[in-house]
């Protein structure tokens, strides 16, 4: 891990030799350790350490961005100087104002995101939290596979109108499928900033109950039924749903489903969802790759769609200020939420199920992907653990489903949710999402 | 690199040797560059480097991996040293013991051929062709959206074992397209993309951005958006389809590539991508496809995203059949799947940069061309639908069940072309459908398609792959959603 004074001095030596009107370094460090477990065989077991730098160069009104993995210091004064070049080549930017200047403001201290005893873990930590879930499921007759993965990451951030910001983070990720002989089987997920909090057992006993409890599956017909969705389920959806339009990029370009709606009732009255990079159990880095702090963003509230999340050029063009979701400078996708929060509701997983006569039961989803981003239209399949409720109980399993579904129209059919939530991270965002029961919720009879 | 190679090779062999039944060190520098544009604005430009090396142990039958970008001696124990430490780890958990008869000890040395190195021509080139596109597709006023990128990655990577590998590889890949679209409202768009919706990607030089010949279609692509303004949905039925040469890459590279990945079918991706329905026991007996249908991996056939002459175990490429007339005869594999099954490896065994282990991926797929043309497949259908372009795409967990979706298509009636039809969508059943195949395309319109985000394990590893295909047709198949 680089520490901050090492990663501002690496930073500085840089800005020092660039001969550009404004420049930006932000320097990205990770140490990864990852154990995979499949056939109840750890098989893949590695550890990684990576740092990139970056440099953005401003000449009037043109940028060039280049990168690095090399942080000597002749290495460093060649991507400066890259970047400056590239900025003299490419043709102005009219909408391009200025590099963020220094912000300050409350946020949380590094220790809210930064566990030392997380980046202080060991690879037998990891085998042993797998031999744990391998004899429980081993128990039970069930294989296991799964990734117990750690990651220590280091951000520092630096630019020539005064921005210096540092911050190191942590997170432990442990997933897991158990498996039966007739290829039944159920899925656990668990996230923390704090290894300790990982509960290998815990969710070893979920999957393992959900494998056994998925053998004999039945076919059902395509159609609308109430779901109830888990806490992934939900996530997975959300995670869609940003993707499609809670960003400035695709506001300002009206890709956005939001476009022309702010203001407007777009789900139900009982969906609020909040860029809440503030909430403890979420413990986002306090600034983005500009260096500007974070703000909490109400992105839906009571059904009505209220704002996207910004960096400082989508601001500028938004009429608003840089929310602090920049990416890093050579992404195009544009400002993005990355600490979504789904406001819970008052219902537990056992009312939602007891309120429903007949419904299906979904763990969680596979391979969802667009096929109307306008109208929030995705398709995917369900996976290790989909059941059928009758009668107010869960009867069977239920062969995997494909889902054919606006997200949009399902959180407007949203008629109850659950008080708990769960933390649910997927492609470098976590979410802190409940459980949902949903009506109308379009299935299909898949034919494999 | 050679120098610095040689000093990591001396620390990594001293610690390694003796101490463990196998040991492979790799290092590689990966440079990138991209520039596209958005509506005439010239986008960021991505230019990158990333050097690192990784050490891979095998000890007492489980693996250790590690790597870094730090490049002092210091570094390079303490990662060997970890390397050890870790497979140490993984022994607490061993179901089975990693089992490979013969280590290779390959030498040699391979490189992409190159007329014009992409990273050499001057930026203000590049820009400008792709300004030029943009000048061709605004030339119609209808069009209000547009995109253009090139694409450049230069691969540089050596090999060592303890085995007596030694082996150097410089892979270049060179890729690019344009999209253009018409934005009537928020929610009415039409788009047309060439090559594909992603670009064509090839090995070679810059000199291979011709062939694509996107200033030739651009007129075409025009055409086509302006009348997808007033073409029809997609009717939900059952019906003949011809799928484009591009739309069949995507179909072979979700339905045949990833459930024959041999590490996926033993179940090492069954928490994240999945499994296979084809288990090895078919082997040799599963009617995968119908007759007309072979299919072969080969990193040897030229201009291929996954065209090497070693693999990173360092395991010579060479072509090898996976469905032979219809029948499932082989699968991609790497040194320990394959030796799981007692087949020798297919080369197949390729990572992301030098940060990751290699895993099972796809390397160039070959449908094996056929016979009939287009035009003959065309008018041998009374019923049905030609679909082109890359649109959408979602298979299940066990490869069986997908919906994939082109960007444009036409209703064929009575064996002529008919009218336009937008966001066309079929789906079936991986066997059922290929089974359903009654047509394979000429060789005169068969194109190698690069595939240069292909994801896969946990986390995600990035892999660049080809599948080769023609015109391909199928009989009675559910389009529309």
């Amino acid at each position: 891990m680089i520490d901050k004074a090492r990663a501002l001095q690496i930073l500085e030596t840089g800005l020092a030799t660039s001969a550009a009107d404004q420049t930006e370094l932000v320097l990205m460090g990770e140490d990864f350790s990852l154990t995979r477990f499949a056939e109840s065989t750890i098989h893949q077991n590695m550890y990684r350490s990576d740092s990139t730098l970056f440099v953005r160069a401003v000449r009037g009104k043109k940028i060039g961005v280049s990168s690095t993995g090399d942080l000597s210091p002749d290495a460093v004064r060649q991507a400066v100087a890259a970047a400056g070049a590239i900025a003299d080549l490419m043709p102005e930017d009219p909408d391009f104002e200025s590099l963020p200047q220094p912000i300050s403001s409350e946020t949380p201290s590094d220790a809210v995101c930064f566990v030392p005893a997380t980046a202080a873990s060991l690879p037998e930590q990891r085998a042993e939290a797998v031999k744990l879930i391998v004899g429980i499921c081993a128990k039970q007759k069930l294989q296991t596979a799964g990734a117990f993965r750690v990651t220590t990451e280091t951000v520092a951030v630096l630019n020539s109108l005064g921005v210096r910001q540092y911050n190191a983070s942590t997170k432990a990720e442990l997933s897991l499928t158990a498996v039966g002989e007739q290829q039944n089987s159920g899925w656990a997920i668990g996230y923390s900033r704090d290894i300790s909090k990982i509960d290998a057992a815990g969710l070893a006993e979920t999957a393992a109950d959900k494998a056994i409890r998925s053998r004999d599956p039945i076919a059902l017909e395509s159609g609308a039924y109430t779901v109830i969705l888990e806490p992934a389920a939900v996530g997975q959806l959300l995670l869609f749903l940003a993707f499609m339009g809670f960003g400035g990029k695709t506001l300002q370009q009206q890709r956005s489903f939001m476009a022309g709606k702010i203001g407007e009732k777009i789900t139900g009255d009982n969906i609020a969802i909040i860029e809440d990079p503030f909430d403890p159990q979420l413990a986002g880095v306090p600034f983005d790759y500009e260096g500007v702090p974070r703000r909490k963003v109400v992105l839906i509230e009571s059904g009505i769609a209220r704002g996207v999340v910004t960096n400082s050029y989508y601001a500028r063009l938004l009429d608003s200020e840089s929310t602090g979701h920049a990416l890093p400078p050579n992404n195009t996708y544009g400002p993005y939420p990355k600490h979504m929060a789904i406001a819970p509701g008052d219902k537990t997983l056992e009312e939602m199920i007891a309120s429903t006569a007949r419904g299906v039961y979904i763990t969680h989803f596979w391979y969802v992907n667009f096929l109307n981003p306008m109208k929030t239209q995705v398709t995917g399949t369900t996976r290790d653990g989909t059941f059928l409720i009758e009668n107010g109980k869960v009867t069977r399993a239920v062969r995997n489903m494909r889902l054919n579904q606006s997200i949009l129209d399902a959180f407007a059919n949203a008629e109850m949710i659950s008080a708990r939530r769960e933390l649910y991270p997927q492609y470098s965002v976590v979410m802190l999402v409940p459980a949902m029961k949903i009506n109308n919720f379009t299935l299909e009879s898949t034919e494999g | 690199m050679i120098e610095l190679l040689d000093r990591i090779d001396s620390v990594f062999r001293k610690f390694t040797k003796g101490k463990c039944q196998y040991a492979d060190l790799r290092l590689q520098q990966v440079e990138t560059e991209r520039l596209a544009t958005a509506s005439r604005q010239a986008e960021p430009i991505e230019k990158s480097v990333s050097m690192g090396f990784a050490v891979r142990v095998l000890k007492d039958g489980a693996w250790g991996f590690t790597a870094s970008s730090l490049f002092d001696d210091k570094e390079y124990e303490r990662v060997t040293k970890l390397a050890l430490a870790i497979a140490a780890a993984s022994h607490k958990v061993m179901g089975r013991e990693v089992q490979i008869d013969r280590w290779p000890a390959q030498t040699g040395s391979y490189r992409t051929p190159v007329q014009q190195d992409p990273f050499a021509i001057s930026l203000p080139e590049k820009l400008g062709l792709l300004q030029h596109w943009e000048d061709l597709l605004h030339a119609d006023a209808a069009i209000t959206a547009t995109s253009t990128f090139l694409d450049f990655r230069r691969e540089t990577k050596f090999f060592r074992s303890l085995a007596g590998g030694d082996i150097s590889q410089v892979l270049t890949h060179v890729g690019a397209g344009v999209t253009g679209g018409i934005v009537k409202s928020r929610r009415e768009r039409y788009e047309r993309s060439f090559p594909t919706a992603s670009g064509q990607f090839v090995s070679g030089g810059y000199e291979k951005i011709t062939i694509f010949k996107i200033e030739e279609n651009i007129p075409k692509i025009i055409e086509q958006v302006v009348t997808m303004q007033t073409a029809a949905d997609c009717p939900a039925k059952t019906c003949d389809i011809i799928l484009s040469p591009d739309l069949a890459s995507l179909q072979i590279h979700e339905s045949i590539g990833h459930p024959l990945e041999l590490d996926r079918v033993f179940g090492s991706e069954r928490n994240f991508s999945g499994t296979s329905f084809a288990t090895v026991d078919q082997l040799n007996k599963l009617k995968y496809a119908s007759d007309v249908v072979s299919v072969f991996s080969d990193p040897t056939v030229a201009g291929g995203l996954a065209t090497y002459q070693f693999d990173d175990e360092g395991v010579p490429a060479k072509r090898m059949p996976l469905i032979e007339k219809g029948v499932l005869v082989g699968y991609l594999s790497s040194l320990e799947t394959a030796a799981r099954i007692m087949l020798p490896s297919s080369a197949a065994a390729r990572s992301d940069g030098w940060g990751n282990i290699p895993l099972v991926r796809m390397t160039n797929l070959v449908l094996e061309p056929g016979n009939k043309k287009f035009a003959d497949m065309i008018a041998e259908i009374e019923d049905g639908m030609y679909i082109e372009g890359v649109e959408s795409w979602s298979i299940d967990d066990n490869r069986d069940n997908f919906t994939l979706g082109g960007e444009i298509g036409w209703e064929i009636k009575n064996g002529q072309l008919g009218g336009m039809i937008k966001s066309p969508t079929y789906s079936g059943n991986t066997v059922q459908f290929w089974n359903s195949c009654d047509a394979t395309g000429h060789p005169d319109e068969w194109t190698l398609w690069g595939t240069p985000n292909c994801g896969k394990g946990e986390p995600g590893q990035n892999a660049r792959t080809a599948q080769g295909a023609a015109y391909v047709r199928f009989r009675q198949i559910k389009v529309g959603a």
